[in-house]
């Protein structure tokens, strides 16, 4: 499914959470909705999913009729009716999202089995650990087969355990369907995602790719260290005010330009026999790239 | 059509899980034959309860059959009346409380096919328990005094239904904007009580008014009286009803935060 959003904008009494957003969803992509708390990531999912109305613009897709039915939807907190089972309440969707008859019974099941919930299906949702209803939320989400799955934070309130095996479902699913989702981890977001949609504030501060994210404002830098002082060590390699000496003994080169090859940082050190401690090339982090965007 | 059984079906079960297929009828039938009972067995009561000085005698008049009916239906006008707002003041705050409204309204379901299902269901609950409770309190009456006509029984059973109606719609309503159950009830019995108040102070003006619908009952049982006026409280409280109807469904459709 193909979404496209023009000038989306949202005001609750006055304060106005969207300021005017444009983006499009490719079909079969993953992306990301990262984004500070309160940056309005719910208010744009629950637009997406028909849940709000917009105040101004508009959200285009590809299917013509009540686009809903092609919609999985999973909350931030996935809340049930107590006194069901996870079957009955499977049900319930299904037979809402005109899942037909002969199959409906069929998919329940497999859906509670992809989400590993076979075991508990016929007990009361009530007695279910947070993690257990974080499973039937992605379940009721994809028992109707969407095109389009959106997710509302589906791992931020678990445990390392769980959060690994919603992942890995989502790793799954994402070969089926279109999927976006908002997450505030973004070590999460690096591993299944492929697009990034960057919200502050009502407003988009980056959409793309990760990669090309990364390639834009992610920074590479050389630590050395070594046994001698090396405070004078490349005068004439590189410019005095891209080095940072933390000690006599330690150095971090900030900017790297094409010209400068780490070898020949490597062969002028041994040449003028210094002994090597470290030799470190590292990249920016995910989430050193998020701050840098974020405080734009 | 498909989903408004799919979610009346739904309302059913959870009735008949959370047990208000059981309270209910049964609450209401307790409170149906109390009263003939308890005009039956008043002067026992009094003779056995009360201090009486030696040699003194009570005398009761024994009313008829149609009289005990009528008182019955006063009860069902107050405590009933409590009672079905108590039953029926949570079927959407709690789900919008709940946040499970989110999951219902994410898929292709009207704000339309939601309130019907809530409304009939309670309705059919409301109308089942009190339709059972009238039957046996009649019954009762037949035994006890002396026999009323069924046909007049039934009448007023329908023109009663309609105050009940009204009444569970007006909740229903009430229920789309505000978000905490006692704050329901208790605005709905304010105004419903204000609106029988005012029927009894300003009769001239409140001839179409939902509460003269338990006068116009009860003076089917008792004297088939006030029936020039039948059709103008019936048909403004369906009439209302229908307005807080669309009401209910419009609020829901425009209220955003689910």
């Amino acid at each position: 499914m193909f979404v496209q959003v023009n000038q989306l904008q949202k005001v609750f009494k006055g304060h106005t959470a969207i300021k005017g957003i444009t983006f499009n969803i490719k079909e079969g992509s993953c992306t990301a909705l990262l984004g500070p708390n309160g940056a309005g990531k719910t208010t744009t999912l629950h637009m997406l999913s028909g849940l709000l109305s917009p105040t101004k613009g508009t959200i285009t897709y590809s299917k013509e009729r009540d686009y809903r039915s092609h919609i999985g939807f999973m909350p931030q907190h996935p809340t049930f009716f107590n006194w069901m089972t996870p079957i009955e309440f499977l049900q319930f969707a299904g037979k809402l999202s005109a899942v037909p008859k002969n199959l409906l019974k069929e998919q329940v099941n497999n859906t509670l089995s992809f989400v590993g919930l076979t075991e508990a299906k016929n007990r009361k949702i009530g007695g279910f650990s947070g993690g257990m209803k974080q499973r039937l939320g992605l379940a009721q989400a994809i028992l109707h087969q969407p095109e389009l799955l959106i997710l509302d934070e589906p791992v931020s309130a678990l445990d390392p355990t769980g959060r690994r095996e919603v992942l890995t479902l989502m790793e799954k699913l994402k070969e089926r369907m279109t999927i976006l989702f908002s997450t505030h981890v973004l070590h999460d977001a690096e591993q299944v995602c492929d697009e990034v949609l960057m919200l502050k504030d009502g407003e988009i501060k980056w959409d793309g790719s990760l990669t090309s994210l990364k390639r834009t404002f992610s920074h590479t830098a050389i630590h050395i260290e070594t046994v001698e002082p090396i405070k004078n060590a490349f005068d004439n390699l590189i410019k005095p005010h891209t080095i940072h000496f933390t000690t006599e003994n330690n150095a971090t080169i900030l900017e790297i330009t094409p010209s400068l090859h780490t070898n020949d940082l490597l062969t002028t050190l041994l040449s003028k026999g210094y002994t090597i401690q470290r030799f470190e090339v590292t990249e920016d982090s995910l989430e050193d790239v998020y701050m840098k965007v974020v405080e734009i | 059509m498909k989903n408004f059984i799919t979610l009346f079906q739904k309302e059913m079960l959870e009735s008949k899980r959370n047990g208000k297929w059981i309270w209910l009828p049964v609450v209401i039938m307790i409170l149906g034959i109390s009263q003939p009972i308890t005009t039956y067995y008043m002067p026992q009561i009094i003779e056995k309860a009360g201090n009486l000085p030696e040699g003194a005698k009570i005398e009761f008049p024994v009313p008829t059959g149609a009289e005990v009916l009528a008182a019955t239906l006063s009860q069902y006008g107050t405590i009933g009346t409590l009672l079905f707002v108590l039953a029926t003041m949570g079927v959407i705050s709690q789900e919008r409380q709940n946040n499970v409204l989110t999951l219902i309204m994410a898929r292709p379901v009207s704000a339309f096919q939601y309130i019907a299902s809530k409304w009939s269901s309670q309705v059919i609950i409301a109308l089942t328990s009190l339709f059972l409770s009238y039957v046996l309190t009649w019954y009762y009456t037949n035994l006890l005094f002396s026999p009323v006509r069924w046909i007049d029984v039934l009448i007023s059973f329908l023109i009663y239904s309609l105050w009940i109606i009204f009444i569970l719609t007006f909740t229903i309503w009430l229920g789309t904007f505000l978000r905490n159950s006692g704050g329901i009830a208790g605005v709905s019995l304010t105004l419903l009580a204000a609106l029988s108040l005012l029927t009894g102070l300003a009769t001239r003006y409140m001839k179409w008014s939902p509460a003269t619908l338990r006068d116009q009952a009860t003076s089917i049982l008792i004297d088939q009286k006030n029936l020039d006026t039948f059709f103008l409280p019936v048909f403004s409280t369906i009439i209302l009803s229908i307005i807080l109807f669309a009401l209910a469904v419009n609020t829901l459709k425009r209220f955003e935060h689910f």
